[in-house]
């Protein structure tokens, strides 16, 4: 493992900072940077999963990870799409504002490899199906942390089924209270309370949908 | 209908006490959300209209057949009259975007919470050195646009609707458990600085968001302490989400949420004030840890994310657990299925003694009446498998 995915994987803040700095000046291709930051999350979502790190590495480690890629990002040019595993489209749904897990959510698929169309909070059903047309993202990601976003999320699933989009598109919800019974009440594909837990879903569906 | 011998004051003291019941107590954490919808208004004219706000509460409470207790006695806050009080207030609803007053929440849309830093880094130097009434009050016109005078003459007005409302219980024989509500410092400065830059100050400078707790934490205590000797009710809600293992290891946990969470509950035990730990999200590996908060004195308040089950087996002989029927059950499942849940809880959390069966959290806003009165029901007819 490289030194770069060590200091993202341990944490460190100035470590990571300095050797971004460094390979950009020593003329490292942004992308190789980029895999090496990824493969340091790797690492994180590794230990996140022995149990060994907890939500708030997972943050730290995002934030970590957004700092480098402000520096590398805007280098990448069309290596960036070459080398995504896939596209999500994710919002937090109608009549619901809060954004802090779907953040966190957004966050971690960049790192993972994902585009990520992020809509923002209280996303109406129409503006997801719009989105999932214009780009022809193959994921849907909605998240709600209160009762009420179950219809919401409910009536997303039916607006993209109306659209015509639902055989083509997987569906993933999330939130503090979702549940099997939630997943089935909204005709989602998956569920998770647990953010790491959702890239995961969403790699596996990237897996099934090439 | 079990054959009552108690009251519904007996029956909640004695689950307190790990004494034995002649049934589960039921005690939803009810504020004005759901009952305003029921009955017609919206839930923004029950939040701005108080006293048809809750009077709701009590037609629900009359329409069910009553329930044993009022976790905190209606929707109003207690608080001491000071402009501290006040602007900590003023953060806390800074937070939220409230329906009927935000066009992006819905008139009846439960209010909001949305997560944005209103304390800044720095701010942490300044809490050190003046302490957060200082702060506060020197950083007021930050938080809020209202004169000294206003703040103090609006908590006056909120503790004695607080007292109103728990002398209408009084009238019932219902005993309201909670005169005060705080937050512990790492919930405070977590919400304050929002989740994703408190996580950064904890690893980037833990040292000085130690100091600033360390500050802040007897002044809470002070405050809640003070707040229920106004009310007279001998409880304090302590409300905990930010410091558990859902969030953090414990490596965290034990320096900067439990030895504050345990200052807190001995300084209230040794005023005689039970402590109502309302622990939102999964604190399932944190809870070997309450062992060492006083016996008897504190509730283990779960809003189903926990696991209840090994909050039983783990603190049976220590303290009294309430839960955890979850929101999403009360909101689009059926009569059948919350019987069926609550029946469970009754058999495994209920047995002998030390459970009140309630709300995992607040009964939300679309809860079905027919889903919240088999909650009620349930504790009324289901005695506990022997």
């Amino acid at each position: 493992m490289s030194e770069l995915a060590d200091a993202l994987a341990d944490l460190d803040e100035d470590k990571v900072r300095s050797l971004v700095r460094g390979r950009i000046d020593a003329g490292v291709a942004p992308m190789s940077i980029v895999d090496e930051c990824r493969k340091g999350m790797d690492i994180v979502g590794e230990r996140y999963k022995s149990k060994e790190y907890f939500l708030s590495e997972l943050i730290v480690s995002g934030e970590i990870f957004k700092e480098a890629m402000a520096v590398v990002e805007p280098m990448l040019g069309f290596d960036k799409q070459a080398k995504q595993i896939g596209r999500m489209v994710l919002g937090t749904v109608k009549g619901d504002i809060h954004n802090i897990g779907k953040d966190i959510v957004a966050t971690l698929m960049k790192a993972a490899g994902f585009e990520v169309y992020d809509l923002g909070i209280d996303v109406a059903p129409g503006k997801f199906v719009e989105k999932l047309t214009e780009t022809g993202a193959p994921i849907l990601g909605m998240s709600g942390l209160l009762t009420p976003s179950f219809g919401s999320m409910k009536e997303t699933v039916e607006a993209v089924q109306a659209a015509g989009l639902r055989d083509k598109v997987k569906v993933v919800i999330g939130g503090g209270i979702v549940t099997e019974q939630v997943r089935k009440y909204v005709g989602a594909d998956a569920f998770t309370d647990d953010a790491a837990e959702g890239v995961e879903i969403c790699r596996r569906f990237a897996v099934e949908l090439k | 209908m079990i054959q009552e011998t108690m009251t519904p004051r007996e029956r909640v003291e004695a689950a307190i006490k790990l004494e034995p019941y002649d049934r589960v107590p039921v005690a939803p954490l009810m504020d004005v959300m759901f009952p305003s919808r029921h009955k017609g208004m919206t839930v923004a004219h029950g939040l701005s209209h108080w006293r048809e706000g809750f009077q709701a509460i009590v037609d629900i409470f009359e329409k069910v057949g009553g329930w044993d207790a009022m976790i905190l006695p209606g929707y109003s806050l207690a608080l001491t009259p000071s402009v501290g009080s006040g602007v900590t207030v003023s953060l806390g609803s800074g937070r939220y975007r409230f329906p009927g007053q935000d066009s992006a929440v819905a008139v009846d849309s439960q209010p909001q919470y949305e997560e944005r830093e209103l304390l800044t880094v720095e701010d942490y130097d300044e809490i050190i050195k003046l302490g957060w009434s200082g702060f506060a009050e020197k950083n007021r016109e930050r938080f809020t646009p209202f004169s000294p005078e206003a703040i103090i003459s609006w908590t006056e007005r909120q503790t004695a609707h607080y007292i109103k409302e728990k002398q209408t219980w009084d009238t019932k024989g219902i005993p309201s458990l909670c005169g005060a509500i705080v937050e512990s410092p790492l919930m405070f400065f977590s919400t304050k600085r929002s989740l994703i830059s408190f996580t950064m100050d904890l690893h980037r400078v833990p040292d000085k968001v130690q100091v600033a707790m360390d500050i802040v934490v007897d002044e809470f205590i002070a405050e809640a302490i003070a707040a229920t000797r106004l009310t007279a009710i001998p409880g304090v809600m302590l409300v905990l989400e930010r410091g558990g293992g859902f969030y953090y290891p414990l490596k965290i946990f034990e320096r900067f949420e439990f030895p504050y969470m345990k200052k807190m509950v001995e300084a209230f035990a040794a005023e005689g004030l039970l402590t109502v730990m309302h622990f939102d999200q999964d604190w399932t590996v944190n809870l070997p840890y309450l062992k060492e908060l006083p016996k008897k004195m504190c509730v283990c308040e779960l809003d189903s994310t926990t696991d209840i089950f090994k909050a039983k087996e783990l603190l049976k002989d220590h303290m009294c657990i309430m839960g955890d029927v979850p929101a999403s059950l009360t909101s689009i499942g059926t009569p059948e299925e919350v019987e069926a849940y609550c029946k469970k809880l009754i058999d495994v959390v209920g047995k002998d003694t030390g459970f009140i069966l309630s709300s995992g959290c607040t009964v939300p806003a679309d809860a079905k009446f027919e889903n919240f009165k088999a909650m009620i029901d349930t504790a009324k007819n289901h005695l506990p498998i022997r």
